[in-house]
């Protein structure tokens, strides 16, 4: 399986999870998230367990399973580990922590390496077993979402549960805590196989684009995110607004819906208000599955944003990059780590500087080529599925030989 | 039968980023911590800066946050002038980053802290080394080789050995084609490619002509 990415991706990545699952072979790996479906985590992990099991890893992969009032609560955690205010009640988290209690029936963590996806199963780690506390089995929590300025309050109630991992992993250092335990630092990454990212024909892009009644008759603005306030789509509408005015163009606001974030509705229907009777501009709402869909709207467009407000990482950018398309992304989370503002695209502050940049390359085509070509290089070296295999295993690896700085394998 | 050639193994580095959870949002909080962190943050900062492969406005991570979230372009230059390969260890950078500092607060004691969410994060790194399954045994073998290793093995035989064996060996490279090939002329044009004024890729450019000249010329049987 992993052959599939021979000379895709860098070989020095192939090299050394082919050396690492050698070490590791036989020993069980699980992962641990709430959605099967939806989001980027849940998109990843489709892909690396079959591969690893493939290299001789014994994973798996469980879902938490929670209802619409968990759901609710876990969403106001997330917002308020990103900053923005909720509130919340001791029996809330009682109750969080009630469902991770629940599923522990349900699951079972008896693995050598337990990786736990975000705050809504942290709270696992209560119920690891005892024995394997001081023993070899390495436990690690994975951060996806941007917890740099949490509202106070909601950190310590999570960071209780936190500290009593092996380690932690976040995907920008300014993510980063001051912890008791190891903190690594891992970017999380796209599959170039994967139906999101694979090459398509150009039959596969006009399909899409009749079924979704998109004319290709002027250029296409697009921005694929989940309906959230974070990704802020009333901004992305009045940048198109403002380019508007000088060049004819289309938008397109592009997202699915998820199991775990209940507000995405209300949001949707705020944006469809917003957007009015403009024929010009397309709001569509995909099932999760629709990933050669979103690829080809990719691939049908000129300028991708991703201008978002608040960030985990935005993944969006690199699968933009990976499509040579010129991207403009918010100066939040990751988008830039994977914007090098200038080199393979633009990082913007405001709606005017997000309408500026999509202008520049609406009417400089050769720059716009120039910048995709380097994003999809940037992109090879730096946040394809392989890279972010590479280094789960290497932190597993390093985690059970602590303490040396320098590994020769 | 001649002396059997002992061939040149490329191996590649990848490093795993580690967080110190310590950061600094101005220079004053930036130089406490240099002070005090360990010295693997600070041979990641300065010696692995090399490994982003594309920006060379600065030659370090301290350089480059004092020239571009801080604006101090002028201590960004000085920090910047910094040449860790001269210096004996890691201690010595880690004065000589101080001094730098410490001299441009004298003239300018109240610094500014940055716009929040472009503090400087001390990182440092878990190193893992492998062999890549490339043997050469001559320079045109080297050559094809040398045209697609990855970026991660021409760093650590281009700028990791200049720390990994010590004061007065610059790379890897040039040892070999030096010692086991006898080639001097050829070492000498590698080692004299400057470290700090180019990517990763220029740097493979660079010995890829130099090597693909020399090989031609034996093809010619014109003496290098």
């Amino acid at each position: 399986m992993i052959r599939q990415y021979s000379g895709i991706v860098p070989k020095g990545d192939l090299l050394l999870i082919q050396k690492l699952c050698e070490k590791l072979k036989g020993r069980s790996f699980i992962h641990v998230n709430s959605t099967r479906e939806g989001g980027g985590v849940a998109e990843i992990l489709q892909r690396m367990i079959p591969l690893l099991k493939d290299l001789g890893i014994d994973a798996r992969w469980e879902v938490l399973e929670g209802d619409a009032a968990f759901f609710e609560i876990t969403k106001k955690i997330h917002n308020a580990l990103q900053g923005n205010r909720e509130k919340f009640t001791k029996k809330m988290w009682e109750y969080y922590y009630e469902v991770n209690r629940k599923n522990k029936r349900n699951i079972n963590l008896n693995a050598d390496a337990v990786l736990i996806h975000d705050p809504q199963p942290a709270a696992l780690i209560d119920f690891r077993r005892k024995s394997s506390r001081s023993g070899k089995k390495i436990w690690i929590w994975r951060c996806h979402i941007d917890v740099a300025h949490p509202v106070s309050g909601v950190w310590p109630n999570l960071k209780k549960y936190i500290v009593q991992y092996n380690s932690a992993i976040f995907s920008v250092s300014k993510f980063a805590k001051s912890l008791p335990i190891d903190e690594f630092i891992v970017t999380p990454s796209i599959d170039p196989l994967s139906d999101k990212n694979r090459e398509l024909t150009d039959r596969e892009i006009n399909e899409v684009g009749e079924q979704f009644g998109i004319p290709r008759d002027k250029p296409i603005i697009l921005q694929v995110s989940r309906f959230d306030r974070f990704k802020d789509p009333i901004g992305v509408i009045n940048a198109y607004k403002i380019v508007k005015k000088y060049n004819d163009c289309r938008l397109i606001l592009a997202g699915s819906p998820a199991t775990d974030d209940p507000e995405g509705e209300t949001i949707l229907n705020e944006v469809r208000d917003y957007a009015g009777n403009d024929p010009d501009i397309h709001i569509l709402l995909l099932p999760p599955d629709k990933h050669k869909e979103i690829n080809a709207l990719q691939r049908m467009s000129d300028v991708i944003l991703q201008k978002s407000i608040k960030e985990g990482f935005g993944l969006t950018v690199s699968e933009a990059m990976w499509k040579e398309k010129p991207v403009i992304g918010g100066a939040v989370g990751g988008i830039p780590l994977q914007i090098v503002h200038g080199l393979t695209g633009f990082v913007v502050y405001s709606v005017e500087g997000a309408a500026f940049r999509i202008r520049q390359f609406l009417n400089n085509p050769d720059m716009a080529k120039r910048m995709g070509q380097e994003g999809r290089e940037y992109v090879r070296n730096n946040f394809l599925i392989t890279r972010q295999i590479r280094d789960y295993l290497s932190i597993w690896y390093c985690s059970m030989n602590r303490g040396r700085h320098v590994m020769e394998l | 039968m001649g002396n059997k050639i002992e061939p040149f193994e490329f191996k590649q580095c990848v490093s795993i980023v580690k967080s110190t959870g310590k950061y600094a949002s101005n220079l004053s909080e930036l130089r406490k911590l240099i002070s005090r962190v360990g010295d693997e943050s600070i041979f990641h900062h300065v010696y692995q800066y090399f490994l982003k492969g594309h920006m060379l406005e600065y030659t370090n991570d301290f350089a480059h946050w004092a020239g571009e979230h801080l604006e101090e372009r002028a201590l960004a230059e000085r920090l910047s002038s910094i040449d860790p390969y001269t210096l004996k260890s890691v201690t010595e950078v880690r004065k000589e980053l101080i001094r730098e500092i410490d001299d441009f607060l004298s003239h300018f004691p109240e610094p500014r802290d940055v716009a929040p969410g472009s503090e400087f994060y001390f990182n440092e790194t878990v190193s893992l080394v492998f062999p890549v399954g490339v043997k050469t045994r001559n320079l045109a073998e080297f050559l094809v080789a040398i045209g697609h290793i990855d970026a991660g093995s021409i760093y650590y035989h281009f700028y990791d050995s200049r720390v990994r064996l010590g004061e007065g060996v610059v790379d890897d490279f040039s040892r070999w084609i030096e010692h086991t090939l006898y080639r001097k002329r050829v070492a000498d044009k590698i080692r004299a490619i400057d470290p700090f004024m180019h990517s990763i890729e220029s740097i493979r450019e660079h010995i890829k002509e130099i090597v693909e000249e020399c090989v031609r010329a034996d093809m010619e049987g014109v003496e290098d």
